[in-house]
């Protein structure tokens, strides 16, 4: 056993002695990198070390939790902990902590990931591949980020578990006009799998095809969502099987377990494995993590639960717990039977949008959201692409897309874009039919 | 805080062959509620304390951060800091523009001291929220809310001489619920914000607000009829306004999107050298003012010094209608041959402090509200929003209301369901004919860098009346 996981199981061996019911502590020793980049030069390179250790603890069914950043003050930190539980409020809801030992899966973490220099090789070899495939100068900005991260989980119900975590990612946008410009983005938990170029082609290629953009016509179309703009609907939907989002109603899935949400070749699924940026062996309670079918063949078939979210809806746990809530990890949409080509073959009219930001719901409940797609947007007549628009919203509803998604691809890319294509997933191109564009007046 | 660490970790910086260092430390006081239905999920309490450097050498810039208080560790992200900001290998060497060394101490006041409120005060505060709601008249299916504190003491060094400490509270509150009327639901949410102390719960009536969206939405669910497209005038809230402010002004004045820093991220700005919009041209009707004011006491935007040690003070962004002054940091405001006029801001040691917004709202006119309404024969009064978005240049956007009503001959007659306007930056700030004289703000948590750095602003104005803008 390691001196950090001794350290930690001291941590929960001392809140119980304090008085805990149930305590899970959750050291964790990050190490993260990022480089920034703008105008094809590198504005600044960063790095951090976090050393944190997570506690939750149960009193009496009253939830409390903390972040310890000082080791050197543990005692006193638990101790106000133990306090503050005694004097918060008891949540007849709360069914406790995961019960139980589990084997957890070993971790395949990339130790090139723990220590990687010249990180600035990357950000240029993007560079240059956007600009290759562009034909010509671009103007590109984006973000290189490392992550490797050691786990230490000790709960006072039974798990105990380490895992070691890695990471790599690049996001690349290209601008090959002020308004014609492509972002590309590549994923992976290990540097062999990371190829730094094919998301600088991808970038590079969309805005060459983005040039001489006009403003696109409102109205009802087909569109094929590239993998990365469907990341973001993935995250989204993701994020709404989580039990807490519907127990707040910020979710369209409330009272559908069981119903049709989408036609039967859409199956979706939570699956942190290791390929995925979000790779985890265990979650924050300890349980192992495995893939949860959600959406299967159209039906929706659980949400993401904790061990207490799962008692209150008469369910086991998926292993998704976060600290105090549950959370999607990555989300993988089954890979459809058509090619990438033949969709965009068979599309006699409609629109190809890339990406997207600023994603903001009128009525969680109901799903009546718009979002603003940005980079390469463009109107497709007979399989081909006719011509680079700008200045379109999607102004549609969740429940209304699932249900138009007419054809998926066969090709899938892991992807992730800051805090519009998060969780990570697994996604494909995707037609969805009769979606609403609005714009500006 | 150690504050010897940091000393030793400049002095470390400074021996080395840099343009530029910095050390910059905080310690945060964090408390964390969440309520569900006015039952407590959970209570988190904890503090968050570390330290950051930031050197320029050969015309690059290295950051490093880390939570260990040693000085071993300090000389570490020292040493790493220096060989980043030498790896970068620029062709544009990067400098900071001039400011000179500052010494001071400042601090924001509470006149109840949050660390006095125990923690049965703060959730039994947050229960009889919930308790007014649940017999307020309404189905409410749902209520979450959730109580943010910060108590952020920070210290600050940099290689031009300056030493400056701070302690600010922060307290924030979120409020979002969900009615239930004859099988269909809308919801609200709610934002509250402060720099100072507990006096701010009195103050907020969250109470009376939250019935009072209750209620709203209910009307919304029972009442309201949809407008039909058309152009008319619009009469925006001080709610609308402020966030028409915050995102078609603050962020587009960002000199750092100006600049393209940020462009894959939180995306550029319709603003930039050589295009139609620079300082000096018209963006909008004379009667606009918008100005960006970190210096607003106890406002949830306030400080005294920014993150990189310049004096914060109130900016014009737009003047009478004219794109006027930027945001700018250190390194934006050299390149762009000014000074900085204090817009860096972080959100903890671990982050690299960016340009951002403190307070953006609009100034106030001559007209009261009676008067924006009675010269408008149709039209809309949009008093709060729901949805909104804009795109990443800062040119389209929409907004759509939450509470509003058809303005008929002046006066205010049915509630209407959820109209929209969704129009340029232009458009909208040129349709402005008039603005009323209160000015109002709300909370917000602006969100900007990568990683994504959360930070408390104001949003705000007074009422303004558009003429003749489309609204469906």
């Amino acid at each position: 056993m390691s001196e950090i996981l001794a350290k930690t199981e001291d941590i929960v061996k001392k809140t119980k002695i304090l008085g805990a019911d149930e305590v899970v502590a959750k050291t964790t020793f990050g190490r993260y990198k990022q480089v920034r980049f703008s105008a094809n030069q590198v504005d600044i390179t960063v790095a951090w070390n976090d050393y944190v250790t997570d506690i939750a603890l149960a009193w009496k069914k009253r939830l409390v939790a903390t972040q310890i950043h000082d080791f050197r003050n543990i005692d006193s930190s638990l101790k106000q902990l133990i306090s503050l539980a005694k004097v918060s409020q008891e949540n007849p809801m709360f069914g406790g902590f995961a019960k139980g030992k589990f084997r957890y899966r070993k971790s395949e973490a990339d130790k090139q990931l723990e220590s990687l220099e010249n990180l600035t090789e990357y950000v240029f070899e993007a560079i240059g591949a956007a600009e290759k495939a562009a034909s010509g100068g671009v103007d590109s900005g984006g973000i290189l980020f490392t992550k490797f991260e050691d786990i230490y989980l000790v709960s006072s119900e039974g798990p105990i578990g380490v895992d070691s975590r890695s990471a790599i990612e690049l996001s690349i946008r290209a601008f090959t006009e002020r308004e014609a410009s492509g972002h590309g983005v590549e994923c992976s938990s290990r540097l062999k799998d990371f190829k730094p170029a094919r998301a600088g082609v991808k970038a590079g290629e969309i805005a060459k095809l983005a040039k001489g953009s006009r403003g696109g016509d409102e109205g009802v179309y087909d569109v094929i969502f590239d993998p990365l703009i469907f990341g973001s609907c993935l995250g989204i939907w993701g994020g709404m099987v989580s039990a807490w989002s519907v127990m707040v109603q910020m979710s369209v899935f409330v009272n559908k377990l069981g119903q049709k949400v989408a036609p039967e070749y859409v199956t979706i699924r939570d699956n942190p494995a290791a390929y995925s940026l979000s790779n985890r062996a265990f979650d924050d309670e300890g349980v192992q993590t495995h893939e949860n079918v959600f959406i299967d063949h159209g039906v929706l078939k659980t949400y993401l639960h904790n061990a207490s979210t799962a008692k209150l809806f008469k369910t086991e746990t998926t292993g998704n717990a976060g600290l105090v809530f549950p959370n999607p990890w990555n989300i993988e949409m089954d890979a459809g039977d058509m090619t990438k080509n033949e969709l965009f073959s068979e599309m006699k009219h409609g629109l190809y949008l890339t990406n997207t930001w600023y994603s903001r719901f009128q009525n969680y409940a109901k799903g009546d959201f718009s979002t603003i797609p940005r980079d390469g947007i463009f109107l497709i007549e007979k399989g081909e692409v006719k011509q680079s628009l700008k200045n379109l919203r999607i102004s549609d509803n969740v429940l209304a897309m699932l249900g138009n998604i007419a054809a998926i691809s066969k090709e899938r890319q892991h992807v992730h874009w800051w805090g519009e294509a998060d969780p990570p997933s697994l996604s494909p191109y995707v037609l969805i039919e009769n979606v609403h564009m609005t714009k500006s007046r | 805080m150690d504050e010897q660490i940091i000393d030793y970790a400049l002095e470390h910086a400074q021996s080395k062959k840099v343009e530029y260092a910095e050390v910059r430390a905080s310690d945060q006081v964090q408390d964390r509620l969440v309520m569900r239905n006015g039952v407590v999920e959970a209570f988190g309490s904890g503090v968050d304390s570390g330290f950051c450097v930031r050197i320029i050498a050969n015309g690059g810039i290295g950051f490093t951060s880390t939570n260990k208080w040693s000085k071993q560790e300090a000389k570490e992200i020292v040493d790493l800091a220096f060989r980043y900001a030498k790896a970068a290998n620029r062709k544009d060497k990067l400098v900071f523009a001039e400011e000179k060394g500052v010494t001071t101490k400042w601090v924001v006041d509470q006149k109840k001291k949050i660390e006095n409120i125990s923690p049965e005060d703060k959730i039994s505060a947050f229960a009889e929220i919930d308790k007014a709601l649940t017999g307020c008249g309404v189905r409410i299916a749902a209520t979450m809310s959730q109580c943010f504190i910060d108590l952020i003491t920070k210290y600050f060094v940099n290689s031009e001489g300056s030493r400056i400490s701070s302690f600010v509270p922060k307290i924030g509150a979120y409020f979002f619920i969900t009615v239930t009327e004859q099988g269909k639901t809308e919801q609200a949410y709610k934002q509250f914000g402060y720099s100072g102390g507990w006096e701010a719960f009195d103050e907020w009536h969250v109470s009376e607000r939250m019935i009072h969206d209750a209620k709203v939405l209910k009307d919304v669910l029972t009442k309201a009829k949809a407008v039909k497209p058309e152009n008319m005038d619009l009469v925006c809230g001080s709610e609308v306004t402020g966030i028409a402010a915050h995102e078609s002004c603050g962020h587009p004045m960002e000199a750092d999107r100006i600049l393209g820093r940020e462009m894959s991220q939180a995306g550029r700005s319709f603003i930039y050298k050589g295009g139609e919009y620079w300082i000096g041209t018209r963006i909008g009707n004379e009667v606009v003012t918008v100005i960006d004011d970190p210096t607003i006491e106890h406002s949830y935007g306030y400080y005294a010094y920014d993150d990189e040690g310049v004096k914060a003070s109130r900016r014009l962004l737009y003047k009478n209608g004219i794109i006027n002054e930027f945001l700018h940091n250190r390194e934006s405001a050299a390149k762009l041959g000014t000074r900085s006029n204090g817009s860096s801001r972080s959100i903890n040691y671990d982050r690299e402090a960016i340009i951002r917004m403190a307070n953006t709202f609009v100034l106030p006119g001559d007209y009261s509200e009676e008067e924006l309404m009675k010269d408008v024969k149709h039209g809309v009064y949009m008093k709060s929003f729901t949805e909104w978005n804009i795109d990443d240049k800062r040119f389209n956007q929409r907004y759509v209301g939450r509470e509003a009503y058809l303005i008929e001959n002046g006066e205010l007659t049915v509630p209407v369901a959820r109209p929209v306007i969704e129009t340029t930056t232009l458009k909208f700030w040129t349709a402005v004919d008039a603005v009323s004289k209160k000015v109002q703000f709300d909370a917000a948590t602006c969100g900007k860098g990568d990683p994504a750095q959360g930070v408390p602003v104001y949003t705000g104005g007074p009422c303004l009346r558009l003429r003749g803008v489309y609204v469906k």
